[in-house]
């Protein structure tokens, strides 16, 4: 077992009358990769609210490395080693695709010509070098997506959270990005996903975290998780219907 | 002690005054999330207007509202149509164009008054009355009356007709209006067109008061966001008690501090709500951070 | 052995190069300066070419001051797209720190830059923290609202401002206290003021905290979680800003000895003639202020000249319908319209 890296205690978050989260706890190891799964409007993306900060939890605490980060805020965890995309790309649309990435990058290298070196390596990774000098704005869903993982990547997270970063892709984008996945994971990167297509989950992630109406009902392997007839019902059942 | 409750009925008044200008800043600033500088100009329009009516057609300002109240209105979404709709998506670009006509409102009627100051009567205007050794102005009181009937009005028409709810709907989250079939453009034409034809409501009742000029728009503006901060975006009843609040905080530091420093002192009230409660006494927590609920 | 050596250092050579592609790709301080000295030489050359010419060489004189403050508003309000109209206000206490300690105290108004900076800054930073926690619209209230309480203090403290009637200054020319005898002297010094702001402004937006100034004026949310401390760098753009800002007012001080509050806090003449000035030249551009100041200068005296006589308000009938219709078809000023020239034409190259 490695170090425990992340730590999640009983996280709920409330919007009023509705429990978009409630009371989520596990914990992640030093360089595993999980994946975070469930229907539409489950709470993941909630969920990713209340590890990177976006939104403030309910009740729940929120650990990692230790530290008890719950009340700090995003631009705090992301020092920390927090990085993450989001769902909806959000483009800095006046700026270059490379100074997009570089917004990142500038995090750890203050100096202009190292954050558009490190920029421009992440955009590398995600097949978006080409594109550098273009206007962000004139990207495609597809494009901004990958580069969403390129400015995350340009944090150099020591936990990188990746909201629904496949969808929406053209194959060869999508082996791109999973490629992307697994080389971070293998050289030791700590991944949580969030993903619809379990294809995709099975091929990536060893560990499988199911989320059915802001309520946690399964955590474990993959193979037997995706069997699991609680999990059938919730996710697959519903998307079938 | 006298004084004292003198100050408090002035400060009342004022805040009545105030009430009644900011309820329809407050339906625009709440629901469209536009910062509407040139919303002043509306209320010195709707001086003017009543002024026309009652120097043409020998109209009672009072009766004049009837006119003036509707024109503004549709001036009003005629502005929005024009100018704001295009810049939905850019606050920068609409703080720049409510300004344009801030400018251009106030400068055609200067160029078409010559800037002559004019002033005008109404039956009421000599009448005071007399309660428990304080004085009220019969005008004032009409006001305060108007800023109470405003407010209720505004209230149960945003609560129990249809289109008011609609209005409800896309002010607390624009896209799921939009997705529950609320045609939003429609309903931001017709907020704001309300909003400014409540401020030609305000000016026409305030000119029985006030000297006519081509600036005094900006004596109430800045006291009308002051009330829209404090009450609350969006919120009518907001609107109504921050009015009296701002009301009394210029009466009492006119009177006990000095005139001069009465500006000052509403603006350090204005900075101190943002700083304890930025959502304002009765706006809905989160409502400062406007725009769009958040996606992610 | 020299071929294999060849080899290895082509092959690192081109490591090293792959590892800086970045930095190939980027513009930097650097390649801004031939530019910006190209501009400043252009204008000094103006200035000496109209040094006999007055009224050219006022009109141009106060271009370049309000270039200069345009240049400055557009730190905070083009890269940070956080939109002030109270700029008049630490302009005003520039004016009133040079015109105070150089009338009570006798300090060289070069000496007094530094406590208007300082106290431009400090009051900008004030004002600025409980409003830079929301977002949306309340900086621009907040800010309006500072014009007009500015105005009632400086109505009201007489023994700094002269009050109504205004801070008067000796004549007593020399360098040394910034007065002139030569009206080009003043045109040199106000080129000097704008390509101070000019310098500033391109080392800001050639470093990490204009990239984080335009991040956070973008989109707020994406800043946050790279990182960026939100407030903290609209605090810096805004204090940089009210800064250079508060340089101009010593300046403009020294250049017309009277000063008065409803001139110098004028929320039209001064506070949103300079944000306007950024719109009509290019907000978030380097030099769309500069250009917006040699513009709207000239046509702001001549339509006042004009129209202004002939129309009460004519000449802000004018200025009105322009900031209506550069919002709405011109956002990126005259100098985005160049650039889109510019790049059609390189295209059908
Ligand atoms: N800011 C908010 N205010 C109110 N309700 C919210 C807010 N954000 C999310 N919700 C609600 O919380 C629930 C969970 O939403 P969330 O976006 O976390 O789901 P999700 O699992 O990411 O779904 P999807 O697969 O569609 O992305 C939904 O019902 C959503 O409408
Ligand atoms: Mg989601």
């Amino acid at each position: 077992m490695s170090a425990i890296q992340l730590g999640v205690e009983g996280v709920t978050k409330r919007f009023g009358g509705l429990t978009a989260v409630n009371d989520v706890s596990f914990a992640l190891g030093q360089g595993d990769i999980l994946s975070l799964i469930g229907p539409n409007g489950a709470g993941k993306t909630t969920l990713f609210n209340l590890l990177t900060g976006q939104l403030a939890a309910t009740a729940g605490k929120v650990f990692f490395d230790g530290a008890d980060i719950t009340h700090y805020r995003p631009n705090q965890r992301a020092r920390l080693g927090l990085g993450r995309t989001f769902q909806i790309s959000q483009t800095l649309t006046s700026l270059s695709v490379l100074e997009n990435a570089m917004i990142g990058a500038f995090l750890h290298h203050p100096r202009i010509a190292d954050a558009a070196d490190k920029a421009y390596a992440a955009l590398e990774r995600v097949g978006l070098a080409s594109r550098a000098k273009e206007e962000a704005g004139h990207l495609t869903l597809g494009e901004r997506r990958r580069l969403e993982v390129a400015r995350a990547l340009g944090l150099e997270p020591r936990l990188l959270l990746l909201d629904e970063v496949m969808a929406g892709l053209n194959q060869t984008e999508l082996a791109r990005i999973v490629d992307v996945v697994v080389a971070l994971n293998a050289s030791g990167q700590t991944i949580i996903v969030i993903e619809h297509n379990l294809k995709v989950v099975r091929t990536f992630s060893k560990r499988v975290l199911v989320l059915d109406r802001g309520k946690m009902i399964a955590d474990g392997g993959a193979d037997s998780v995706l069997q699991d007839p609680v999990v059938v019902e919730a996710y697959v059942g519903k998307k079938k219907q | 002690m006298d004084q004292f409750f003198n100050v408090v009925a002035l400060g009342m008044l004022l805040g009545g005054t105030y009430a009644l200008v900011s309820v329809g800043l407050n339906l625009i600033f709440g629901v469209i999330r536009i910062v509407n500088f040139s919303q002043g100009e509306f209320l010195m329009l709707g001086m003017y207007g009543a002024y026309l009516g009652y120097s043409t057609m020998g109209l009672d300002p009072y009766a004049g509202a009837f006119i003036v109240v509707p024109a503004l209105t549709l001036l009003g979404m005629v502005v929005y149509w024009l100018v704001m709709r295009p810049l939905q998506n850019e606050p920068m670009m609409q703080v720049f164009a409510s300004f344009g006509l801030l400018l251009l409102i106030q400068n055609v009627v200067l160029a078409i008054t010559g800037g002559v100051g004019m002033s005008m009567n109404t039956p009421f205007s000599q009448v005071t009355l007399t309660i428990a050794g304080v004085q009220f102005s019969a005008t004032r009181l009409i006001i305060l009356l108007a800023a109470l009937v405003a407010a209720g009005g505004l209230g149960l028409f945003l609560a129990k007709t249809n289109f008011g709810q609609a209005i409800r709907a896309v002010a607390q989250d624009r896209m799921a209006a939009q997705l529950m079939g609320i045609n939003v453009e429609r309903t931001f034409m017709w907020s704001f067109g309300i909003g400014t034809g409540l401020a030609g409501l305000a000016g026409v009742l305030l000119t029985p008061i006030y000297t006519l000029s081509p600036q005094i728009g900006g004596n109430f503006v800045m006291a009308a966001f002051a009330v829209v901060v404090l009450g609350g975006l969006g919120s009518v009843l907001g609107a109504l008690v921050g009015g009296f609040i701002v009301g009394l905080t210029e009466a009492f530091a006119g009177y006990y501090i000095d005139p001069e420093l009465k500006h000052a002192v509403i603006f350090i009230v204005f900075i101190a709500v943002l700083l304890i409660k930025p959502s304002g006494l009765f706006g809905q927590a989160g409502a400062e951070e406007v725009g769009l609920r958040e996606q992610s | 052995m020299s071929n294999l050596d060849l080899a290895q250092s082509g092959a690192l050579g081109d490591s090293r190069l792959a590892g800086r592609r970045g930095a190939a790709e980027v513009w930097t301080v650097a390649n801004e300066l031939p530019t910006f000295f190209a501009v400043v030489a252009a204008i000094g050359l103006a200035v000496y070419l109209l040094s006999n010419q007055f009224f050219y060489l006022n009109l141009l004189t106060m271009a370049l001051l309000f270039g200069g403050l345009a240049v400055s508003w557009n730190i905070i309000g083009g890269f940070g797209g956080q939109f002030s109209i109270a700029h008049s206000v630490f302009f005003a206490i520039g004016a009133y720190t040079a015109g105070n300690l150089y009338k009570h105290f006798g300090v060289s108004p070069w000496i007094a830059i530094l406590p208007a900076m300082l106290l431009s800054a400090a009051v900008a930073a004030i004002v600025s923290w409980p409003v830079f926690r929301l977002r949306g619209p309340f900086f621009a209230i907040a800010t309006m609202a500072l014009t007009e309480v500015a105005i009632a203090f400086a109505m009201h403290w007489k023994a700094v401002t002269g009050g109504a009637s205004g801070l008067t200054i000796p004549y007593r020319a020399g360098l040394e206290n910034m007065i002139f005898q030569q009206r080009w002297a003043y045109a040199a010094l106000f080129l000097g003021y704008l390509a101070v702001t000019l310098l500033t402004s391109i080392v800001i937006l050639r470093s990490r905290l204009g990239y984080y100034l335009q991040a956070v004026r973008d989109n707020d949310k994406a800043a946050e979680a790279s990182g960026i401390p939100i407030m903290w760098t609209k605090l810096k753009g805004m204090a940089i800003s009210a800064a250079l800002t508060g340089i101009g007012g010593v300046f403009f001080m020294m250049y017309v000895r009277i000063v008065e509050p409803a001139g110098l806090l004028s929320l039209f003449d001064v506070g949103v003639k300079i944000a306007l000035i950024a719109l009509i030249g290019g907000i978030g551009t380097i030099y769309g202020p500069l250009l917006g100041a040699l513009i709207l200068v000239p046509l702001d005296y001549w339509l006042r000249a004009f129209m202004g006589s002939a129309v009460p308000g004519g000449n802000l009938i004018v200025l009105g319908l322009i900031l209506v219709l550069g919002s709405l078809f011109m956002k990126k000023g005259v100098a985005g319209a160049l650039r889109q020239v510019y790049r059609a034409w390189s295209r059908q190259q």
